[in-house]
């Protein structure tokens, strides 16, 4: 039999990169990279952030950003074309025919001051043509979204765009970098149905950038899997998901959040690229056990909520009802994720309860004798002011609440060892930490003084892998410590389960399901949860019981 | 967009009538006492009591200003103290002057300007080692003040090396055309020798007022762009095949205007202000010679009536700006 020869070709890959700005120095990012892609071949890349898998990606594409000035050695072809000295009439006729690329977020990679027909005809060539396609990814009534503005479609109408203009040249191979990583869950799903679908018509290549294993084993054939530069190993995703070779690997699906992940244990934490290798505080996390909570007998709750309502002007004449009558409580040191597709009021509740935004009618009562409601936000880390030292920004928090200050050095000694930092940081400006310091001291400061409730507002969306694993550690050992409530909006029933007592399915403004986490999962009853429950991509899972 | 417009204008009118209170109330405040500028230190005391009637100034304030926006309204500006002829008269003499040089200045700025912002993004991409030389040069020559790059420039142009006129803004000094535009009057005179000449005249203020705020629009411009070339959608737009001038023509220019408009905008009232002293230098019969003299004399009226002018022009432009970038990004249709 004779088997193709690969469409593309990667040997010895090696790529130096000089970041504008910072210290200028090169930095090699691929450190000997080979890798074939064969016809037909979905391979799903995988690694954390920084790994340097988008930098592969791009090299394919022959689109290395040009201010880092980069350096290149070896040898990569794609479609015939020696893409590390073709010319760039060449380059471009290869992407025009050959190559589609699919980028991360749906909202920058549209240009936003063109309407999407535009957009769309200048990978399609016709007008008919772009209208065709648009209806072939499932954007409805397409004709009249040809004349609208990026903005103006949803998430995943955006990414389906995208989706389209990539496959309109028929290309021989879809770089896909992170598709789906800005989404919903649900929508997630449906895009990467799509994709397969579209790969199956298409009888394409395709070469899935994603820092998740869930997403690389719903639609890879071969799953490769790279570490700072270097490929640590590769097979079939059966192989990988169930008998992972390298420790890696084994980590990688071993912290992996699924449904089935320990609810009474930490999950396993493991060293980003480039920080600094860890200290007692891991040890410590991963001695811990989480009990069952349980309900004080006579105890407050910590948060009570009653009949919330809030609606939004959509426009002129439409508004949108972002809460109908909310009602719940949540006991004192208890958990509760609510959890929802985007639109559904989940993230208006708790800009409520934290007092960012106010309700239409309804009331919040939070436990008087506890610190103010402190927020946690998607990008933990972002969140620290970029010049203030770390022992300005704990000891502001302390003077908010009123602690005397002569009672601050304490405080700040033991919220820093309740997040295993050094007292050394506390003369350090925020922008100078690593990100997973960064996290621990926007956690720190959060809990210096117990909240009455910390407020989580998807924490782990925008994070790869490691990051969102070591925050869920972070938050439970907190509770762990500090013994605080919490409410955590997410929209990832996995993640949910694992930091929540009990979850609250939302959806348009009304709770529609509540129950105990385990519960929940295991009995949806609503066909809103059943969904929720099957988007999340569970291939080990799958795998393992196929 | 009819919303957006409706809106903008109102604000604009908004704006407008704030400016006319302000300085109706800076000219009651004023020491400076409109009767006793008229009739001279001599007048009777009957003589003033009759003048202040005969003006209204013995009327409650708001009654005043209701009579003075009536007159700004039906182009009626007072008289000047000075010229003892209607201020209006006076403008339609020297408008057209000033106009003429700020919107010279204006086209040369915005020219420069981007020509300054592509030459320093070449710099960095092909001599990367000279960006920090180009920064500073370009950093001193914007810190430099209009009327010193004048006399620069009457040195050398004209003292030098008598390439360019000194002053005025036509040799010809018979010369008059109905639009009071030299250019425009030139040419529609069909004089083109005229219009060279008067060229050679506009040239040299032009340049003084336009240097620094081409600079600045430049190094707005030139990060703007370097910004935008590192959106995703640039990506987007080379993984399609596009040629790097389709990129920057369809995709790069036109989110990068943006900034570069609303500097635009706020540097016309620094181009104001440049005129102002650059007409001096340059013997430029315009508002900025009619204003220093009105300044001298305590010429109230003038004052007020060119404030009120330049004032209106400036928020006139912004509000051009705005519409214009409304146009170009249909996100910003939504927040107005």
């Amino acid at each position: 039999m004779d088997v193709p020869p690969p469409f593309a070709t990667v040997r010895d890959l090696r790529v130096e990169l000089t970041r504008p700005g910072r210290d200028s120095r090169a930095q090699q990012v691929l450190k000997g990279i080979s890798l074939d892609i064969r016809p037909g071949e979905v391979v799903g890349l995988v690694g954390q952030s920084g790994s340097g898998k988008s930098i592969l990606g791009l090299t394919l594409l022959g689109a290395l950003p040009e201010r880092s000035r980069p350096a290149v050695t070896g040898e990569v072809r794609v479609g015939g074309v020696d893409v590390l000295t073709a010319s760039p009439k060449t380059m471009r006729q290869l992407r025009r025919e050959k190559l589609g690329v699919v980028f991360q977020d749906p909202m920058t990679s549209l240009n936003p001051t063109m309407r999407i027909g535009a957009q769309m005809v200048e990978a399609t060539g016709s007008r008919q043509l772009a209208i065709d396609l648009l209806a072939r990814v499932g954007v409805p009534e397409p004709a009249a979204r040809m004349n609208v503005f990026p903005h103006q479609l949803s998430g995943g109408l955006r990414q389906r765009v995208m989706i389209a203009m990539a496959v309109a040249g028929k290309p021989a191979l879809i770089i896909a970098d992170e598709p789906t990583t800005a989404l919903d869950v649900t929508v997630q799903k449906q895009v990467l149905d799509l994709l397969a679908e579209l790969r199956a018509e298409l009888a394409c290549s395709v070469l899935m950038v994603t820092h998740d294993l869930g997403v690389a084993g719903e639609i890879a054939d071969r799953i490769v899997v790279m570490r700072d530069g270097e490929i640590v190993e590769s097979g079939g995703v059966a192989a990988i998901l169930t008998r992972p070779q390298h420790e890696y690997t084994q980590r990688l699906i071993a912290s992996r959040i699924s449904l089935e992940s320990d609810r009474t244990r930490p999950l396993p934490m493991f060293e980003p690229s480039g920080e600094p290798e860890d200290d007692e505080l891991v040890e410590r996390i991963e001695a811990e056990t989480y009990p069952v909570w349980r309900p004080a007998p006579g105890a407050a709750p910590a948060v009570t909520v009653r009949s919330l309502t809030k609606t939004f002007a959509q426009s002129r004449s439409t508004t949108l009802r972002a809460l109908d009558g909310v009602s719940f409580e949540i006991g004192a040191g208890e958990s509760v994720a609510i959890v929802g597709e985007s639109g559904s009021g989940k993230s208006t509740i708790l800009r409520i309860v934290a007092g960012l935004e106010t309700a239409d009618r309804g009331s919040v009562v939070t436990l008087a004798v506890a610190g103010r409601p402190q927020m946690v936000f998607q990008d933990a880390g972002a969140s620290l002011t970029p010049w203030m030292r770390v022992g300005e920004l704990l000891a502001e928090r302390l003077s908010v609440e009123g602690v005397p200050a002569r009672e601050h050095r304490e405080r700040i000694e033991r919220a820093l060892d309740v997040v295993g930092l050094d007292r050394s940081v506390l003369r350090i400006r925020s922008r100078e930490l690593s990100g997973g310091q960064r996290q621990r001291v926007a956690l720190a400061r959060a809990a210096i003084v117990p909240p009455a409730i910390l407020l989580c507002d998807e924490p782990t969306s925008a994070l790869d892998a490691w990051m969102a694993a070591n925050i869920i550690n972070l938050l439970r050992h907190l509770r762990h410590e500090v013994g605080m409530s919490m409410m955590f909006v997410t929209h990832d029933l996995s993640v949910a389960r694992l930091i929540a007592d009990r979850i609250l399915v939302m959806r348009r403004g009304v709770i529609v399901e509540q129950g105990a986490a385990e519960e929940i999962i295991a009995h949806p009853r609503e066909q809103y949860t059943k969904d929720l429950v099957g988007a999340v991509p569970d291939p080990v899972f799958a795998e393992r019981a196929a | 967009m009819l919303r957006f417009l409706a809106r903008r204008f109102v604000s604009l009118l908004v704006v407008l009538l704030a400016l006319s209170l302000v300085l109706f109330l800076l000219q009651s405040l004023s020491p400076t006492d409109a009767v006793h500028m008229m009739l001279g230190e001599n007048a009777s005391a009957a003589q003033v009591a009759h003048m202040r009637h005969e003006l209204g100034l013995d009327q409650p304030l708001y009654v005043q200003y209701v009579r003075y926006l009536g007159e700004v309204l039906h182009g009626d500006l007072g008289i000047s103290y000075q010229t003892r002829k209607p201020v209006s008269a006076d403008l339609a003499q020297f408008v057209p002057a000033t106009l003429e040089l700020g919107a010279a200045g204006m086209v040369l700025a915005i020219v420069m300007g981007t020509l300054f912002a592509v030459s320093s993004l070449a710099v960095a991409r092909w001599a990367h080692l000279l960006t920090g030389v180009y920064r500073n040069l370009i950093l001193a020559l914007a810190a430099a003040p209009p009327f010193l790059l004048g006399l620069l420039g009457l040195i050398l142009f004209y003292k030098e090396w008598g390439v360019l006129p000194a002053s005025g803004r036509i040799d010809d000094q018979s010369f008059s055309g109905p639009t009071g535009f030299m250019l425009v009057d030139t040419l529609a005179a069909g004089r083109p020798d005229l219009f060279g000449n008067a060229l050679q005249h506009l040239l040299l203020p032009a340049l003084a007022i336009a240097i620094g705020p081409s600079l600045v629009i430049g190094r707005v411009f030139a990060s703007s762009l370097r910004g935008t070339l590192d959106f995703d959608y640039v990506r987007t737009a080379m993984a399609k095949g596009l040629t790097e001038g389709q990129i920057v023509r369809r995709h790069v220019i036109r989110n990068a205007s943006n900034p570069v408009l609303s500097l635009v905008g706020l540097q016309i009232g620094a181009m104001f202000a440049g005129t102002l002293v650059v007409e001096n230098i340059f013997g430029w019969p315009g508002l900025g010679q009619y204003m220093s003299r009105a300044i001298g004399t305590n010429d109230f009226p003038v004052i007020s009536a060119v404030t009120l002018i330049l004032g209106a022009g400036y928020v006139v432009v912004n509000t051009v700006v705005e519409i214009v970038q409304a146009g170009l990004d249909p996100r910003l249709r939504l927040a107005a």
